[in-house]
């Protein structure tokens, strides 16, 4: 193997007082995919911005290609070929796809833009990704999947040497992630040097040719992924044995207590009903922008519908969420960031604010928010540094934690978990499995979107998978597989409708 | 953990960004005390509260809207047609019943309710018909404006001699030798204060303002408080135009130029939010005074050429501003 | 004031001629003070009662509020309305100069109200207050009343031609007389602005013994101010533009307004009213009509009250 293009030597970094990274010495090597995993606020993110040249480090030092370098900022990094595709899309929403790969580094002729020849480029960059948005299309209009895609062709674009990619699968499809691993090994193939992070261990292992895993901040192994297993990984992420991921599931169940019928959201969903029993965990499958979202969001009420939906046998209004929060149901979103959490308010300022009236009126009492606040940390383990912190300074997972906690602020009966498991780090994954299993076994109903298999598999006595805005059928018991639900997802016509649990 | 981060609940912030209009009021006070001996006067001092009372009190009002991520850029121009429409319909009250106090109790209902429906207008078509705030205060301010042109004919509309008399205490005198319109604001002020920082009102403003998405997801009633920000705004303005129309007991077509912008302005250097998602009104009253002792200082001094003052309420306001954004940049 | 009454009375003895199928175009600045509040008024008027006395003859008015939109309005007439005739009041001189001038060149008849172009010998009809003359009144009367060493401040307007006129006239006529301007400062005539300011003043002058004020407008905030102050019976307040309520208060011998100082915005109909006549007597009338500023005392008070007008 050659030498590494991009190291760090014992780099430490602290925000303020508090040091994050405690000397980490890591190297990324042309040709070479260097998986970084661990759990959300272990250090990932630092790493990868001391990297990519958006921080600086504290101690130790950076080098490429064997000499050490002080990035004056990402441009210098990036214009050494040093390019890094991050979670959260960096893209301008109201420009074209085109507009936003080449932005900064128009081609122009003359004084004038060259629109076709970047047309034309961004097209061949597209179609080497199989991504078939159109490259005039505004990105605001594409679907998320399509938005990594256009990350990655915009990275592409750049000619980069080293290539870092946080989380980049974490909104795709498994078709889609097979194309991305596809790219990768060709990038591999062009001598790339390429760091990629992911909670999905399964990926790393197929893709990687080596694994460094980080917790608090200090690199605790690093080794050629063919030496390591998932388990292996697991356990040195979180520092202890993983028990069971998933607790046991209940599956006697009591009477109907939500029932939907006929939900149609014009132009996205179709004709849906389900029928949810007391303290069942109901599964919904299907790939992204098949529908499941928006038919949890028409039945919690913040959206249009046709259709009823009944909860204890009284009906829910359309459009009004407050009232079907005071009826006992509440939707916990898969937007975390847009939807979900206010980032730059405070913990205490985002837990209370569905029911902020019940925290005295007509003024508030910040006593008793500052009790709820308390009650929530211990109850669902939250970490942060400091209460008065903006919550978009907080880790993924504990972001989720504080989601949670929210949503259950108003003590529903039932429960819709769109995602509850997105973007979060494998310890933090186990405590809501096993918050999910405990909601149910307090008797309450729960409803789990999610695109990942061994989750609804895991938590799901029963599944609901829905293709193309409409229910393409319903899995239960031990006909809940992988298989089946990819069958259904995909719109293969499946008699697992009749199978009995 | 829980224990540990408990120690730090309190600890106590003092940083720049929020000190920073006070400071700048400071300042601005030490200025006119070593540039004029009759600044602290007690007459003075008065005077400046007083005539900062109008745009005070539409500022709290404002301080609301745009922490919503609103704006009202007719609030200078619906003061005026408030007062015209008030005076218009004093006087022929006092031809009808003769003056009187019913006069001006008739005169501060129909301010007050002008003023109401005139929020109700504006924010009804903001959240219902998804008009652009920007663009529909726009045209409603040169609505507003032209219709007092129109009901002055042109000219000055003024209240009759013996009601301007008998109402020109509610400007002139006061309790204790504060005048009214300093209690008033002092009262809106605290009131607003309150309402900002301890109802769910204030919250769910800021929180709307922050991102109405995230709000109408934790299911806050996001029309509905906006709305209410506006018709808020409409009856502060009407508060304010009961307190103006005593001092000179008439209104024309240059009533309330550019009240908006002092408004807007009073509000932003008060640390609120011009995008919205965070207000505070005790800044928004610094803001107001800050505005008002410039053009007191200016005037109490030939320390500049008199064509310059707006360039230094300029400077002024900038740097408030720069001062907050500056050492609030960290996050 | 003189020329306008007989201009008048000519008209009037000439509304029987055959009407003729002519348009005029009007254009002056929008009502956004009490004086051009005024100009509007008489300017509406006088159109209505043209209009009713030349039913074939066609009027366009137009109000602006700033120098640009006049141009548009200038040449939007020119291009759609076909005028025949332009009286305008000019928002300020430099900017409109080259348009009218391009206008009278096409052969339009062109009347220019108060404010002079900015070249000689562009428009046929000059009609126009005597800013100069505005300011010296009022300061002649400083001088004729105040003692040596009286102190006095100054409020001007919009700064603009009109004011840099009517303040030299004022300081033209003050020379030599020992009064001492203690303070000058723009009150924008704008009620509430003056206010403010007299407040400042009084609180930064023990001693202020008048006031002008280059409009009556300005006039009434500084007067409140001073009442506010208590300081009434120590100053007088001279404004200038006869407002309706100066004109009373000189009428009722009120010490603190002594006197005022004419500036007729109803020059506007002396103008629309000779250009109509130009056109339908076929005997233009042309050259330049300066109507001087008087000055309203009690005695002649009465004469410059009109009930019906809004100023």
């Amino acid at each position: 193997m050659s030498g590494a293009i991009l190291a760090l030597e014992g780099v430490t970094k602290s925000f303020g007082p508090i040091e994050v990274l405690h000397g980490v010495d890591f190297a990324l090597h042309p040709g070479e995919v260097h998986a970084l995993i661990g759990e959300n606020g272990a250090g990932k993110s630092t790493t990868m911005k001391i990297l990519a040249g958006y921080l600086d480090p504290t101690g130790g030092r950076v080098t490429f290609e064997g000499k050490p370098i002080t990035f004056t900022g990402s441009d210098q990094a990036e214009d050494l070929g040093i390019v890094m595709i991050h979670q959260e899309f960096n893209l301008a929403e109201h420009l074209s796809i085109d507009q936003n790969v080449f932005l900064g580094r128009e081609l122009k002729r003359g004084l004038l833009l060259d629109h076709k020849a970047m047309r034309v480029r961004t097209a061949e960059l597209l179609s080497r990704l199989e991504c078939r948005a159109d490259p005039g299309a505004q990105v605001s209009r594409i679907s998320v999947p399509d938005k990594q895609m256009v990350e990655i062709a915009k990275a592409l674009s750049r000619k980069a040497r080293v290539l870092i990619m946080d989380e980049p699968t974490a909104v795709l499809t498994e078709k889609e992630t097979e194309i991305l691993f596809r790219q990768i090994e060709r990038l591999r193939e062009e001598g790339v040097a390429i760091l990629y992070t992911s909670h999905k261990l399964g990926e790393v292992k197929r893709i990687a040719d080596r694994v460094t895993v980080l917790r608090d901040g200090v690199m605790v192994r690093s080794d050629r992924t063919a030496d390591v297993t998932e388990d292996d990984m697991a356990t040195a992420m979180v520092g202890r044995e993983l028990s069971d991921l998933f607790p046991p599931k209940i599956t006697a169940h009591g009477e109907p207590i939500l029932v939907a019928e006929s939900i149609t959201v014009p132009g996205i969903v179709h004709d849906a009903s389900l029928t949810l029993h007391k303290g069942e965990v109901l599964g919904i499958g299907g790939l992204v922008g098949s529908g499941r979202t928006e038919l949890a969001e028409a039945i919690a009420g913040l959206r249009p519908r046709q259709g009823t939906v009944r909860l204890n046998g009284a009906e829910l209004p359309a459009g009004q969420v407050a009232q079907a929060m005071r009826a006992g149901l509440a939707y916990l979103t898969e937007d975390r960031k847009g939807a979900g959490l206010l980032l730059e308010k405070t913990l205490r300022e985002n837990l209370t604010l569905p029911l902020l009236e019940t925290f005295g009126r007509p003024l508030i009492d910040h006593k008793r928010e500052e009790a709820a606040l308390d009650r929530a940390i211990a109850d669902f383990a939250i970490k942060a540094p400091d209460r008065g912190m903006a919550v978009g300074d907080l880790s993924g997972g504990n972001q989720q934690k504080l989601l949670l906690a929210k949503t259950l602020l108003s003590d529903p009966q039932v429960v819709i978990i769109d995602e509850p498991t997105r973007g979060i780090d494998i310890g933090t994954k186990q405590q809501i499995y096993s918050l999910i299993a405990q909601l149910a076994a307090e008797g309450r109903s729960i409803i789990v979107i999610s695109s990942e298999m061994p989750e609804l598999i895991g938590l799901a006595s029963r599944v609901v998978v829905m293709h193309a805005g409409r229910i393409a059928g319903e899995l239960s018991g031990d006909a809940v597989t992988e298989r089946g639900i990819v069958g259904l997802a995909m719109g293969m016509d499946g008699s697992s409708k009749d199978h009995a649990a | 953990m829980t224990t540990a981060t408990n120690t730090l609940t309190r600890r106590p912030r003092v940083n720049l960004t929020v000190i920073a209009p006070l400071v700048a009021l400071l300042v601005l006070i030490g200025i006119g005390m070593a540039l004029n001996p009759n600044f602290l006067s007690w007459a003075n001092i008065t005077n400046v509260l007083a005539r900062s009372a109008f745009i005070g009190i539409i500022a709290i009002g404002m301080t609301f809207v745009i922490t919503a991520g609103g704006l009202d850029l007719s609030v200078g121009s619906m003061a005026a047609f408030v007062a015209g429409l008030m005076i218009l319909s004093m006087n022929m009250l006092t031809e009808s019943m003769g003056p009187g106090l019913p006069v001006i109790f008739a005169g501060i209902a129909i301010a007050l309710a002008t003023g109401l429906a005139a929020g109700f207008i504006n924010g009804i078509l903001i959240t219902r018909a998804g008009i652009e705030a920007f663009i529909l205060t726009l045209g409603t301010m040169g609505i507003y404006r032209s219709l007092v042109t129109w009901l002055a004919d042109g000219g000055t509309l003024s209240l009759g001699f013996e009601m301007r008399e008998m109402y020109r205490p509610v400007y002139y005198s006061g309790v204790a030798g504060i005048a009214w319109p300093i209690i008033v604001f002092a009262v809106l002020a605290i009131l607003g204060e309150i309402t900002m920082r301890h109802t769910a009102f204030g919250r769910h403003c800021a929180a709307i303002g922050s991102n109405e998405k995230v709000a109408r997801y934790s299911s806050v009633a996001v029309l509905r408080v906006r709305l209410a920000t506006y018709v808020l705004l409409g009856v502060l303005v009407g508060i304010a135009v009961v307190m103006y129309v005593p001092r000179l007991g008439s209104a024309s077509a240059t009533t309330g130029l550019l009240w908006e912008l002092e408004a807007i302005a009073a509000v932003i250097i008060g640390g609120t939010l011009l995008k919205g998602g965070f207000g505070r009104v005790w800044g928004t009253v610094v803001g107001v005074l800050i505005l008002s002792l410039i053009g007191n200082l200016l005037n109490l001094t030939d320390f500049v050429s008199p064509y310059l003052n707006g360039a230094i309420q300029g400077v002024v306001i900038i740097l408030a501003v720069v001062l907050q954004r500056n050492t609030g940049a960290a996050r | 004031m003189k020329t306008t009454l007989i201009a008048t009375t000519a008209l009037l003895s000439l509304t029987a001629f055959p009407a003729l199928s002519q348009t005029v175009g009007i254009s002056i600045p929008a009502a956004t003070h009490g004086w051009a509040g005024a100009l509007n008024f008489h300017a509406d008027r006088t159109v209505t009662r043209l209009q009713e006395a030349n039913p074939d003859m066609t009027f366009v008015l137009t109000t602006t509020s700033d120098p640009g939109q006049q141009v548009s309005d200038l040449e939007d007439m020119v291009a759609t309305r076909n005028i025949d005739a332009l009286v305008v009041l000019p928002f300020e001189s430099e900017p409109l100069t080259g348009p009218i001038q391009r206008i009278a060149e096409s052969g339009v008849w062109v009347t220019v109200v108060d404010r002079g172009l900015s070249q000689e010998g562009i428009e046929n009809l000059y009609v126009a207050g005597d800013n100069d003359s505005f300011g010296r009144t009022a300061g002649q009367y400083f001088a004729d009343t105040l003692e040596d060493g009286a102190k006095v401040v100054v409020m001007r307007g919009i700064a603009s031609t009109v004011d840099n006129e009517r303040v030299a006239g004022f300081e033209a006529a003050l020379e030599g007389s020992g009064i001492e301007v203690l303070a000058m400062d723009h009150g924008n005539w704008n009620r509430d602005t003056a206010f403010n300011l007299m407040q400042d003043w009084l609180a930064r002058f023990p001693e202020i013994d008048a006031v002008w004020a280059a409009d009556d407008d300005m006039a009434v905030g500084a007067l409140a101010a001073i009442d506010q102050a208590g300081r009434t019976e120590d100053m007088f307040v001279v404004g200038g533009a006869g407002m309706k309520e100066m004109v009373q208060r000189i009428q009722n011998n009120d010490p603190t307004v002594p006197v005022n100082v004419t500036y007729p915005p109803a020059m506007i109909s002396t103008a629309i009213e000779m250009t109509v006549l130009g056109l339908t007597s076929g005997a233009p009338l042309s050259g330049e009509f300066i109507i001087a500023s008087e000055l309203i005392t009690p005695e002649n008070a009465a004469d410059y009250y009109f009930e019906d007008s809004p100023y």
